[in-house]
């Protein structure tokens, strides 16, 4: 007999290290040849998109195309660190650090402006397109370009550094603000159980995240429908099998991890409330994804079956089991 | 022993020649999608290896009007994509799609599942049903044995200077209908943790006068589900005649794999394979009544 059931399943994670851990990410932005701007952070691209956000970060702050930007990372001799590509930091944590570096920067070339244009101030100087000019007699001018002919490749630069805000809890309590921010997410799906088999068939799911803004939306439903794939094995078919801390599954004949046949199509929601202390409001948007959706899949094979499964994963094998001993032993269905 | 020497056979006579030589020490690999795990494993140490992957003349589905003949270096993606295997046969068409995945369908020859002997092998109970011949050469001669009787017969196994090189069988009638049911614990790359095949004839009564049941991991090999057949044949296909089925299945199973860990589960999911198989079945049967 094959059942259909619906869950949700929600949750609130707080990107970063968090309990008052130091948490610092660094950057640092240098003017080149032909005008062209280094960004140099320490940011580890792992696939998640920290080199296409940072870069787009850096874009934005330096009102100029990415074409003009050098992204230059992973490099410990070249650049500060950025601390690791882990607890989904590195948007909020690093973007911060690439969006003060790139305001240095800024600031920096308007002093160098205001000396090369014989200004009296600084005030009224705008950085745009790779050029520094006077905003109301926009005549005056200076490019990048020009600037570095004249100072030299690597010797106008900036630098940035943010240290997130969080406070380690009471020992005592448990009291505190661990974490700063936090990325919202719910997940829905509707599946089937084969009540013979045991099997469990997901027919549809949708997710919704709060990313605070979406730095590059593409990439955000990227981590939404790798993060599913990701809870659906984690739910229903990655098995260590530990047998007295022997791991038994211990080939990929054995530890079964979805294969493309078993994904589905996650219809992808993305929320945008920026957040405040946040680079253009974005917040961390990786792991946030996988907590809520083994929720939602236990809660629809309870909606199913009227069985609540408390141990992961629920193969067929320990569904089957468990129909068996909520209808006293014994029958099929 | 360590492997010594890597033959590419050019033709069967050649590799017979090869195998007779050699015997035991040799191994012959096809597609290796087996056998290469099997030597990085250490599982098996051949001092002498023979690629049969380049010989053509084993790698062809032929019609002969009653009968069709698959070459045993046959891929499994040239059994799904060959029009033979679509209507009344289709349930070794699926069988063999059930297979890894595309990559290894490709690679994977029918006659590496055979001779590879493992009881999940896919494509081995579809075949039985049809009442399948292996045939076999070596300088000898050629030679025939039923794969019903290669699974459990000690005596009739393929021998160390033979090569299997096709696999013959006799077309079903138009009114006959082979299907298949695998359950695998994901949608692809998932090894076969039980599969039945049901070979099936009604009569204008829908009496059943014609069953071959074939079931893989249900037992040391894959093998004919004798007491099922007994009990189906001559009685009509109604809900009850089905759910007894089922119980008989699972009786003929428990002598089989009573005590075994896997055999609570593997009990109650194998009627929801049966029922699949039998309800494939039917659709086409009907719809040939029709």
């Amino acid at each position: 007999m094959k059942k259909r059931g619906r869950g949700i399943g929600v949750s609130f994670y707080g990107t970063g290290y968090g309990n008052g851990f130091p948490d610092v990410s660094k950057a640092k932005v240098v003017l080149h040849d032909e005008g062209k701007v280094g960004i140099y952070v320490g940011g580890t691209e792992v696939g998640q998109g920290a080199k296409t956000a940072l870069l787009q970060i850096g874009a934005e702050t330096l009102s100029i195309s990415l074409e003009q930007i050098l992204f230059i990372s992973e490099d410990t001799s070249l650049m500060p660190d950025s601390g690791t590509a882990a607890a989904s930091r590195q948007t909020y944590n690093t973007g911060n650090a690439v969006k003060k570096a790139c305001e240095n920067f800024k600031d920096r070339l308007i002093d160098i402006a205001k000396e090369e244009l014989e200004l009296n101030s600084t005030h009224g100087l705008k950085v745009e397109k790779g050029e520094i000019y006077l905003e109301f007699f926009p005549d005056k001018r200076i490019s990048f370009k020009e600037l570095v002919d004249k100072y030299g490749d690597g010797t106008i630069q900036g630098e940035g550094e943010f240290i997130a805000q969080t406070v380690e809890m009471d020992p005592e309590t448990g009291q505190g603000a661990p974490y700063w921010p936090y990325t919202f997410n719910a997940c829905g799906v509707e599946l089937e159980v084969d009540t013979l088999t045991g099997q469990v068939e997901i027919l549809d799911a949708v997710f919704a995240q709060d990313a605070g803004k979406a730095i590059n939306p593409h990439l955000v439903e990227g981590q939404m429908d790798g993060g599913f794939a990701m809870a659906l094995g984690y739910a229903l078919f990655e098995d260590l099998k530990l047998d007295k801390g022997r791991i038994k599954s211990n080939k990929f004949s054995r530890y079964l991890i979805p294969t493309a046949m078993d994904m589905i199509d996650v219809k992808n929601i993305i929320v945008e409330d920026p957040e405040s202390t946040a680079p253009y409001g974005a917040k961390g948007i990786g792991e946030p994804v996988m907590i809520p959706i083994a929720p939602a899949i236990l809660n629809a094979i309870y909606d199913a079956t009227g069985v609540r499964i408390k141990e992961l994963p629920v193969t067929p094998e320990k569904l089957r089991k468990a129909l068996d001993e909520a209808n006293g032993g014994g029958g099929s269905d | 022993m360590a492997l010594e020497e890597v033959y590419k056979g050019e033709n069967v006579d050649e590799v017979v020649e090869l195998l007779d030589k050699y015997g035991k020490d040799a191994k012959i690999i096809a597609g290796g999608t087996d056998i290469v795990i099997d030597l990085r494993n250490n599982r098996i140490d051949p001092k002498v290896l023979i690629d049969i992957s380049s010989i053509e003349e084993l790698k062809g589905i032929k019609d002969k009007g009653e009968y069709i003949e698959i070459g045993a270096g046959v891929s499994f993606t040239q059994v799904v994509e060959n029009p033979l295997f679509e209507r009344n046969l289709y349930g070794l068409n699926k069988a063999c799609h059930m297979v890894g995945s595309p990559q290894i369908r490709n690679k994977g020859t029918l006659g590496g599942n055979i001779a590879n002997g493992s009881p999940a092998a896919d494509s081995i109970p579809p075949l039985i049903c049809l009442n399948s011949t292996l045939i076999l050469k070596s300088v000898r001669g050629r030679r025939e044995i039923s794969i019903e009787d290669y699974y459990k017969d000690e005596n009739e196994k393929i021998r160390p200077d033979e090569l299997l090189v096709s696999i013959g069988f006799k077309k079903p009638k138009e009114n006959q209908v082979l299907s298949f049911a695998k359950l695998g614990l994901r949608k692809a790359l998932a090894i076969s943790r039980l599969s039945i095949a049901i070979l099936v004839e009604l009569d204008e009564e829908g009496k059943i006068i014609n069953i071959e049941v074939a079931s893989g991991s249900l037992g040391k090999y894959p093998m004919r589900e004798l007491e099922l057949e007994q009990f189906l044949l001559g009685k009509k296909l109604e809900d009850s005649t089905v759910d007894e089925g089922v119980l008989v299945l699972q009786r003929a199973m428990e002598k089989r794999l009573a005590g075994r860990s896997t055999f609570p589960y593997k009990r109650v999911a194998v009627d929801r394979m049966f029922r699949e198989a039998l309800e494939e079945a039917m659709k086409y049967l009907d719809e040939v009544r029709l």
